[in-house]
């Protein structure tokens, strides 16, 4: 059998990974919900303990607490699909008794991108008008402070319809830019930025007309809709071909692609597969190209900056190590501090809802805390909820390492903009 | 030395015994049971847990399967917390011959065993892990039972009608005036005190070593043989249907989702003494390749703990063959007033778990005919104590409790302060919260349920807890709760150091007998972090070794 | 820290020499280290965090020949030329002294003291007497004398402390030098959060970091505290704040106070853990958490490279030398199958049995008395720490260092961290040697600010 993920997949996983704990209680102590909040019972006792005690259903109340950051099978010395155990049964427990409202909505991200985009202004005013979240809250239960995204009127695709084509020639292989839901309405300029880091390194950028991940979906428990939402991307991906790499400066759309739809929703698909093994973090699949000699790191210009850096747990699950780190490093004069945190609490859309945010924001108070004490103005991190959230709670504005690489490379004139 | 006086002497705490006391108990005679052990120690203890629907035997012994799928019934109604109504399957793997299936929906049928046919599909859906390959799959009213606590179910319900109930108490000597029965004379060994008691009739129980209690009153030549049968419980469950292979009754045919764990069983080979069985390698070996072929990978799901029964099987002298399962598994009742001329004893050898309630009704009619007694039997009518709601076990339960009790303790609104309690001087008893927490975090049991059960037991060793609470029964075998249960113990069980750290000791001694003939994959790891900890962290093996060591 | 200083200008690649490090405890961190201090780029790929958590939170070099050790490095010398089975046999006294100077050096004096001269005698969890070499300040005042007054105290919402089981144990107990202390137990209450009834031991020392919980916390406990006494609490007394936590608290008892280790998770291991793989990132390692190896590449007796495997992901990292120090059965490197097989489940490296027991005798029915010979398996190295079959280097680079390495019964000895630092220190320079670029630049490698010299 050897390699259970290469055997089963979703909970058949993670039902046989629970054979490894030997119980010695790593997961409990670097989880940051138990730390931060005593009704989440930990990851252990949720996860492969109380799993002995399931066939099928889920009694255990206490695992709505869990984020699912994924922070406890990244420690797990044994192997253990910890988070993922937990996941799948709070989404039993969701589906024993219904989901709220609240939970259908969120994970809307397409949907709600193509409404909130041609009225934008107006959009991104209202949400920020302190009675309407109040009203929010009151009906669907989303804190009235947690963060929202901005909206552009300019979408990524309009931005790629209008904007004049580079003129450099590609003198690398083609690759294939996965923006997110996210990137192609609220995180524009991470996208434009990361196409243009591209097309400036010489690769060609292809990018496809896309769908939805469906991780929102997926971590709100809605695993059929997460089911054709991820396939559908698979599609769109797959029209060009089956060997381009697939980049993105989404961390954790990447990561969805990568690991929860096989492993915490049991997607076994060909499709599915095919595009994972292809797909890479932005960071990563350059240091890929660093190290394989094909990304001449000598024409980054010095940037003297001390940069705070948050990894997302959601990139920390991809087992990359710290591909940002090590890309802003390329760039002469930079030095990064990573956090040593886990989670910044908002772990996709937890940190929203308003039952959640006090135990999103302790969470997240290291994070929060290490951007404050050691920011010049600007501090990195590679997924946009997760900035989002730091740079609410922080007070400091917070990019995603590309933004780095651009102004590094003569692209843009000003770092922040 | 003590003396007691009771109209029946059940000799043997085994699932026959308990009934024969909860029988005799109901018609209203004055009783008392003892064991030289714990109660269900024995072959109680020692099987897969399955409360069979019959299935089994169809087409082998089709009076048994009938009797099975009828007690099954009576069973699950009264002793419904020992029950779970996990349901059964009988599937037809790649490796097996089609024939036979059509033999057993005929036995089925006949034996009035109920059973419907399902797709193979469904059985496939109904249990994922299940060999994809099976040819045929039949759903059952198989259901599992917990042994030890079906027999303190029912030694309480005796209790509640008026028997005693002694455990290791040994039988040393059976006394006779002239040809009848008069007394039992017993070693109560955890007090080293004599116990006679006066009786007008003794029930033979003791199973495997019935044929020794026979021989203390001069009854020669009762021949039971122990067929011995290995077991290995599984991590987790792999099942959560009993799943039998449709074949003629063999080794390893049958995995049963008990509790947190699944159990594959079972060998058949004869022992000479019931108190020393091996598990050996091959057996082990045979019972992993039976695995593979109902789950496929089962070799790399984790195996935490094996152990071996004693099938007490009566060797009729009719049957010559040294085969143990040619030999008769129905119950035998030997009336030694006709077979020894001695009066005032009977023995009852033999038999199933589930049936044990119809044995013991059976053995107890004989006793009252020879007694002139016409005294009916209330058994099947009124639930031990503990299952009169009816409601079944759900393998949920504990999680479910605990869920309960965190959520007592931690959502009551926050102190004034915001900051932690202060520690205060000596232990403060008003803290109802510390008894819920998890001792033995592997199968959920707290601190309540340990020092309530010592309470009653105060004599208890912790394998005597276990058995009733699970206590170490997890993957950790122990690893994690040996060392907090015997803190508890030590704080409020009221013994002293030297026994508490004895029973430390035994504990991690007698885990280790049922562990290390299993030992592979993940248990291994297992092994080697409670090594560590006991071994690296606590020095255990340099505490002070005791002048003799704890063994009761 | 002295770690820290290592400077972080990256050598993620290009010409510079490239050391692949599989594990994260004691062995596997040390390296990584010691590597990068002198200049190699370090990948260190781990399944998930390391044992250091997992043990008793010293530092252990030899504690049972089986006679009870007081000179631990003076022990190993005899021990080893008695035992030639022994991973000290290859590792050597020299190699154990240089690597255990490594550590402190990097942990500093806030995390560790003592020296690998003298063991010291410390109460376990149950109670019995344990010897060790190295052991965090919390645990000083718990060396155990004649005429030791010890007041244990327990904490009722901290399941995994027992204090009469300890104190009652100590009292009862001869010395290793002769005498007896005198101990009593004591439980207390303490809620580490509102309500919070049943917590692991951080949930403890966490809420031991907020100055006013521990004011209020040592001001309950001194209240326990007879004249005269030294007292034993559970090692719980501060996580990320400890050195101050533990000053306040023994300022405010006002007596000598020590931390008993108990049950994983070891809040003093998760200390030292902590400062060591932030040193190891902080070094520009390649630290990649949440890996396996599930393959890898090799050609002519040489080992290419490995596959490294995560969230469906396989990456093949190629390097120059690799050192397996992934540990032993505890972690799953090594394995017995369930036909009874031994294995490396890494690197596939052949295993070596304890001499004249063959694989049906690995585990005995015995649970006392001895150790089971199952836990003597591992890989076998030569002097320079490579992984040999036979006597010969099974690749030439790939080397092992810690409990992966056969021979040892590390729980049993007390010998655990001991074996890890001397063959981490040997493997790392072993390897260091092989690397020609490496050699060039001079460097010396016993000092991890070698590197920022480099730098600078």
């Amino acid at each position: 059998m050897g390699v259970i993920e290469e055997t089963f997949a979703g909970h058949e996983v993670a039902r046989a990974s629970l054979d490894n704990c030997v119980k010695c209680t790593i997961c409990e102590t670097v989880c940051p919900v138990a730390k931060a909040n005593p009704l989440f019972t930990g990851p252990k006792y949720n996860g492969p303990q109380a799993e002995r005690f399931r066939d099928g259903a889920s009694v255990d109340h206490s695992l709505q607490w869990c984020d699912f950051c994924g922070i406890c099978t990244l420690n797990c010395p044994q192997g253990v699909k910890i988070a993922e155990l937990n996941e799948q049964a709070a989404t039993r427990m969701k589906e024993q008794n219904g989901f709220p409202l609240r939970d259908r909505i969120i994970p809307e991200t397409n949907l709600e991108g193509m409404f909130l985009s041609p009225v934008a202004p107006v959009a991104n005013w209202a949400l920020g008008l302190r009675p309407l979240r109040v009203v929010i809250e009151k009906v669907i239960k989303i804190h009235r402070d947690a963060p929202m995204p901005t909206a552009h009127t300019e979408t990524l695709a309009k931005w790629l319809k209008h904007r004049t084509k580079t003129d450099i020639k590609p003198t690398k292989g083609p690759v294939v830019f996965f923006q997110g839901c996210a990137g192609g309405y609220f995180e524009t300029e991470t996208s434009k930025k990361s196409i243009e880091v591209l097309e400036h390194l010489g690769y060609e950028v292809f990018v496809p007309k896309q769908s939805c991940c469906g991780l929102a979906k997926q971590s709100n428990g809605l695993f059929k809709g997460a089911t054709k939402d991820i396939l559908n991307l698979c599609d769109n991906l797959l029209k060009f071909g089956n060997e381009l790499p697939v980049v993105s400066s989404s961390g954790s759309c990447i990561g969805m692609v990568k690991h929860e739809a096989h492993e915490v929703i049991g997607v076994d698909d060909p499709r599915l597969a095919n595009v994972s093994v292809r797909s890479r973090d932005f960071c990563e699949f350059l240091m890929e190209e660093y190290r394989a000699g094909r990304l001449d790191a000598s024409e980054f210009k010095e940037i003297d900056l001390t940069v705070p850096y948050h990894q997302p747990c959601q990139v920390k699950s991809q087992g990359m190590g710290f591909p940002a780190v090590q890309l802003m490093e390329l760039i002469p004069g930079v030095k990064v501090i990573e956090s040593n945190e886990p989670c910044c609490g908002i772990a996709g859309t937890y940190g929203l809802k308003a039952e959640r945010y006090d135990t999103a924001q302790k969470i997240g108070k290291g994070v929060f805390e290490h951007m404050q004490n050691y920011n010049e103005g600007v501090g990195v991190c590679d997924t946009e909820t997760c900035r989002w959230q730091i740079a609410k709670s922080s007070g400091v504005k917070i990019v995603h390492p590309v933004w780095l690489l651009h102004h590094a490379l003569g692209l843009s004139d000003n770092l922040l903009k | 030395m003590r003396t007691m006086d009771a109209d029946v002497v059940v000799i043997g705490g085994g699932a026959t015994g308990a009934g024969v006391v909860r029988d005799v108990a109901m018609r209203g005679f004055s009783a008392v049971l003892l064991d030289k052990a714990d109660l269900g120690q024995g072959t109680t203890g020692r099987y897969h847990g399955l409360l069979h629907s019959g299935g089994r035997y169809v087409v082998s012994d089709p009076e048994s399967a009938t009797e099975c799928a009828e007690e099954n019934e009576i069973v699950t109604r009264i002793h419904a917390d020992a029950v779970e109504k996990t349901g059964g399957l009988f599937v037809v793997t790649p490796d097996d011959p089609m024939e036979f299936s059509d033999q057993w929906t005929e036995g089925a049928t006949k034996s009035k065993v109920p059973w419907t046919e399902i797709s193979t599909a469904e059985a496939l859906r109904r249990e994922p892990r299940l060999n994809p390959g099976i040819k045929r799959a039949f759903a059952v009213h198989d259901g599992t039972v917990d042994g030890w606590q079906m027999v303190w179910g029912a030694a309480h319900s005796a209790e509640d009608h008026g028997a005693k109930v002694l455990t290791y108490t040994a039988v040393t000597e059976i006394i006779r005036e002239g040809d009848q029965v008069t007394a039992v004379i017993a070693h109560d060994l955890k007090n080293d005190e004599q116990v006679t008691i006066t009786t007008r009739f003794v029930i033979n129980t003791a199973g495997p070593w019935a044929g020794r209690i026979a021989d203390l009153v001069g009854c020669h030549d009762v021949e039971v043989v122990p067929g011995r049968g290995i077991m290995i419980a599984m991590n987790h469950r792999l099942v959560n249907t009993v799943v039998n292979r449709c074949i003629y009754p063999a080794d390893g045919d049958i995995l049963v989702p008990v509790h947190t764990v699944s159990i594959i069983g079972t060998t058949d080979v004869k022992a000479d003494d019931p108190q020393r069985l091996a598990i050996p390698r091959n057996e082990v070996q045979q019972m992993f390749d039976s695995g593979e072929a109902l789950i496929p990978g089962f070799r790399e799901a984790r195996a935490v703990h094996a152990w071996a029964g004693a099938r007490p099987l009566f060797k009729d002298k009719r049957v010559a063959a040294t085969d143990t399962r040619h030999m008769s598994r129905g119950m035998s009742i030997l009336d030694h007033g006709t077979r020894d001329g001695v009066q005032g004893i009977v023995s009852i050898i033999g038999g199933k778990l589930t049936t044990y309630r119809l044995m013991a009704k059976n053995v107890v009619d004989v006793m009252c005919d020879q007694l002139g007694e016409s005294r009916p039997c209330t058994t099947a009518d009124e639930a031990v104590p503990g299952s009169a709601d009816g409601h079944t076990y759900v393998i949920t339960h504990r999680l479910r409790e605990n869920e309960k009790a965190r959520a007592t303790h931690l959502e009551v609104k926050p102190k004034a302060t915001d900051v932690a309690v202060a520690a205060k001087a000596g232990r403060t008893p008003s803290h109802a919260a510390i008894d819920d927490q998890i001792i033995c975090e592997c199968e959920l049991m707290s601190r309540k349920m340990l020092t309530d059960l010592l309470a009653e037991q105060p004599d208890a060793t912790l394998d005597d807890l276990r058995r009733q609470l699970r206590l170490g029964m997890g993957p950790c075998q122990g690893g994690f709760c040996s060392m907090r249960a015997t803190g508890v113990a030590l704080e409020d069980g009221g013994i002293d150091i030297e026994r508490a750290t004895g029973l430390l000791r035994l504990f991690l001694k007698n885990r280790w007998i049922g562990l290390w003939p299993i030992l592979y994959g993940e248990q291994v790891r297992q092994t080697a972090l409670d090594d560590w900890i006991f071994q690296g962290t606590f020095d255990v093996e340099h505490l002070p070794v005791p002048e003799s060591e704890v063994e009761l | 820290m002295t770690a820290t200083a290592i400077p972080t200008t990256p050598t993620w690649a290009g010409a510079t020499p490239h050391v692949v490090v599989i594990g994260a405890g004691i062995a596997g961190l040390i390296a990584s280290l010691r590597l990068r201090a002198a200049g190699a780029r370090v990948t260190q790929i781990t399944k998930g965090l390391g044992g250091i958590q997992l043990g008793q939170g010293s530092i252990d070099i030899l504690g049972y020949t089986p006679d009870r050790v007081s000179a631990p490095l003076e022990a190993v010398a005899a021990f080893a030329a008695a035992h030639p089975a022994h991973p000290y046999s290859r590792i050597g006294v020299d190699a154990v002294r240089t690597g255990v100077e490594y550590l402190q050096q990097v942990a500093g004096p806030d995390l560790l003291v003592g020296d690998a001269e003298h063991n010291v005698n410390l109460p376990t969890a149950v109670g019995a007497i344990r010897p060790t070499a190295l052991v965090p300040p919390t645990m000083v005042a718990g060396e155990l004398h004649d005429g030791l007054k010890l007041v244990i105290i327990g904490i009722a919402q901290l399941k995994d402390f027992h204090p009469m089981l300890v104190a009652q144990n100590l009292s009862r107990t001869t010395l290793p030098d002769g005498g007896h202390v005198t101990a009593r137990a004591v439980m207390t209450d303490f809620e580490p959060r509102p309500n919070e009834f049943d917590a692991t031991g951080l949930t403890f020392a966490r809420a031991l970091d907020d100055p006013k919980t521990r004011r209020t916390f040592a001001e309950g406990i001194k209240a326990l505290v007879n004249e005269g006494e030294t007292v034993g609490l559970p090692a719980v007394l501060g996580g990320e704040d400890h050195k101050a936590a533990f000053a306040e608290i023994c300022q405010i008892i006002g007596a000598p106070v020590f931390e008993i280790p108990s049950l994983p998770p070891c809040v003093p291991g998760m200390r030292l853990n902590e400062a060591l793989v932030k040193a190891v990132k902080d070094a520009r390692v390649e630290f990649i958490l949440g890996t396996k190896v599930t393959g890898f590449t090799a050609a002519d007796g040489h080992l290419v490279s490995v596959t490294a495997s995560t969230a469906g992901h396989k990456r093949e990292i190629a390097a120059d030398a690799f050192l397996l120090a992934a540990g032993g059965f505890e972690s799953g490197a090594l394995k017995l199958d369930s036909h009874g097989h031994p294995l490396d489940t890494v690197l596939g490296l052949p295993v070596k049995l304890p001499d004249g027991v063959d694989e049906e005798h690995l585990v005995t029915d015995k649970y006392w008395g001895v150790a089971q010979p199952l836990f003597k398996v591992g890989v076998d190295v030569d002097e320079s720490m490579k992984v040999v079959d036979g006597g010969s280097p099974v690749y030439d680079n790939v080397y092992a260092a810690g409990g992966v390495i056969a021979g040892a019964t590390r729980w049993q000895e007390k010998s655990g961290e001991g074996i890890a630092l001397g063959s981490a220190v040997k493997a790392a320079d072993a390897i260091l040697a092989s690397l020609p670029v490496v050699a060039a630049t001079g460097l010396a490698a016993s000092s991890p600010l070698a590197a920022s010299a480099e730098r600078n």
